[in-house]
């Protein structure tokens, strides 16, 4: 990194950021930040002794542990926008995106086995995609399908239900509902679809001829700190979506919903509420299905585990940073339709 | 949003994960095969963190002028409010004195026999090779889900740990030493208990941890019939290092 004389103090802070700001007064107040936290944690200890305040303790430990567990993939997948950023151009990807729009659809739900994300990373990955000018259409498939279309949920769902209908059910299930929802949306038009700041970018996208000129070490910097950017601006999303999850966990009583696993619908129907409540990352929700396994049909623990990696609390408010929200209701409701249909129909005509 | 601020609440995201990692109290949230997952995230914050005082010098400047070519910056602009709610895992973990889930997380969740024994999930051989001593209360759940008849396992001894849970079903000489079973993270804990008759059992507070040794006898819990410990000696302990039980 150069330094100039001739740079006013600002422009000096913003370049070098961990520097400056101990030069700078955001040490005030940083400092400030740290006083009100220490009064609150003087405060803490008599304000938080009764149930009110082990019910609050029971939501911060169940927010934390869904926000902890998911943050190392959120961060994965941001890290990878910001390596796209850097180093693929439009034009590169342009040459890989089929032209025939049920190809495309296919390509999109199979494209996370390039990809290995899962539901949280899926979405700042897919954002970027959209920015360097991916289909819509191939777009959604890859979002939806993704979570769980990866090798790593193919090998912990395997270590958990071995070869057999689960397994190739839940991979054929995802692929197909996902592509066909992407397919659907091939002929929405962009405008309709994505938030206006995602449109802007696609439109006004200047070719960065300017970042091949810099050396290697700056770019992948570069990508880093994009990638910091990313995790941030979907961080609050998810940070949302943790929260939204541990209040129903904490406020919902959880018996009334696991009495449904009699019915052939209602098993299905509460198998998917639990799914989205729960917000489990797809790598490991198929562990979490087997608790059921005794207790729920098959096309139930199926459910489970195609509908909840495309849709739950915290992946579809963080699709709220990418769609408008009339789509991102779409993008609930389709995959919800479709998982609903098929396993509904499975249970009352497949035995197992 | 400055960067500043940004490379400031990305490490304190990463210091902040460190912090649980160092102090073990990383297994109040997750389950202890993803630790590695936690580690990697948290040097990767403090990375990330890092890479702001690298940026490029049209980069800082794309945030204040040519905004509208520079794409990828349009939503890099965080308001205070999104600040708060991202730096919320922080002040909440800091804040609030951690705690494993607790009694208080069980009324919420189902306490029946059918419950018990399906949070149960693989039905690995290791259990049954366990030395007894070894066997917390899901080896002996699961056991008791294989052989189905609560007789099978009457008079086998058992030492076991987990807090004190009670609920109206309970008569006054009886509480559950339960403890959860985690598969990923605190948010799919599912509780698992023995009943336990002791006849100072209204000595004990909810949320206590105790050991309890007995023996295992056929007997009944809200009209269902399971083993229930007759405990000998029930002894006050702290919480485990590992606080939930692992299905795998």
């Amino acid at each position: 990194m150069k330094y100039t004389e001739t740079h006013s103090p600002s422009s000096e802070i913003s370049r070098k950021p961990i520097i400056g700001f101990f030069r700078s007064k955001a040490a005030l107040r940083l400092v400030l930040l740290i006083l009100v936290l220490a009064a609150f944690i003087v405060i803490r200890d008599n304000a938080l002794s009764d149930s009110l305040g082990s019910r609050a303790q029971t939501f911060v430990t169940i927010f934390l542990s869904i926000f902890i567990e998911a943050a190392p993939f959120l961060l994965a997948g941001s890290v990878v926008s910001g390596l796209l950023e850097v180093y693929v151009n439009k034009e590169l990807l342009y040459r890989f995106v089929p032209r025939n729009p049920i190809s495309a659809a296919l390509v999109g739900g199979g494209m996370g086995l390039i990809f290995p994300v899962c539901e949280c990373g899926v979405v700042p990955v897919t954002r970027r995609l959209y920015q360097k000018g991916l289909p819509i259409s191939m777009g959604i498939a890859f979002m939806l399908a993704a979570p769980v279309i990866n090798p790593i949920v193919f090998a912990s769902t395997y270590a958990a239900f071995g070869w057999g209908p689960i397994l190739f059910g839940r991979f054929a299930l995802s692929f197909l509902i996902a592509s066909a929802i992407g397919f659907v949306f091939h002929f929405a038009d962009p405008k309709e679809v994505l938030r206006s700041e995602q449109l802007s970018s696609i439109e006004h996208n200047h070719h960065h001829d300017h970042t091949h000129t810099d050396s290697k070490g700056p770019r992948f910097w570069n990508a880093l700190s994009i990638g910091g950017d990313d995790f941030l601006d979907m961080g609050r999303y998810l940070v949302a979506g943790s929260m939204l999850a541990a209040a129903m966990q904490t406020l919902v009583p959880q018996p009334y919903l696991l009495a449904l696993g009699e019915g052939s619908v209602s098993s299905i129907v509460a198998m998917m509420i639990l799914a989205f409540v729960l917000s489990v990352c797809s790598t490991v929700d198929s562990f979490l299905a087997l608790a059921f396994a005794n207790s729920f049909p098959p096309a139930a623990i199926l459910a489970f585990l195609v509908f909840g990696p495309m849709v739950d609390i915290k992946s579809s408010l963080m699709f709220l940073g990418v769609f408008k929200r009339r789509i991102v209701l779409y993008l609930i409701l389709l995959p919800l339709m479709a998982t609903l249909m098929i396993t509904v129909y499975l249970n009352l005509n497949v035995s197992w | 949003m400055k960067s500043s601020w940004k490379a400031i609440i990305l490490i304190a995201m990463g210091l902040f994960l460190f912090s649980r990692v160092l102090s073990g109290k990383l297994f109040f949230y997750i389950n202890e095969r993803f630790l590695w997952l936690t580690v990697f995230a948290a040097f990767g914050l403090l990375l990330v963190g890092i890479s702001y005082r690298y940026r490029s010098q049209h980069d800082s400047h794309a945030d204040d002028h040519h905004d509208h070519d520079h794409d990828g910056h349009h939503h890099a602009q965080l308001n205070w409010i999104s600040l708060l709610l991202i730096a919320s895992p922080i002040v909440l973990g800091v804040v609030i004195p951690p705690k494993p889930l607790g009694a208080a997380a069980m009324t919420n969740r189902d306490i029946s026999i059918e419950s018990l024994t399906s949070a149960t999930a693989p039905q690995n051989d290791t259990v049954l090779s366990k030395p007894q001593g070894e066997k917390n209360i899901l080896d002996w759940i699961v056991e008791f889900r294989q052989s189905s008849d609560p007789a099978t396992l009457a008079g086998q001894e058992v030492k076991l740990v987990g807090f004190v849970y009670r609920d109206e079903r309970f008569a006054d000489e009886r509480f559950m030493v339960s403890r959860f079973v985690v598969s990923c993270c605190a948010a799919d804990a599912a509780p698992l208990g023995l009943v336990v008759n002791w006849p100072d059992s209204m000595a004990l507070a909810d949320d206590q941890w105790v050991e309890v040794s007995g023996i295992l006898q056929p007997g009944e819990f809200d009209g269902e019939s399971m083993p229930v410990v007759e405990a000998v000696s029930v002894t006050l302990t702290d919480v485990p290092d590992q606080p939930y039980l692992y299905p795998f």
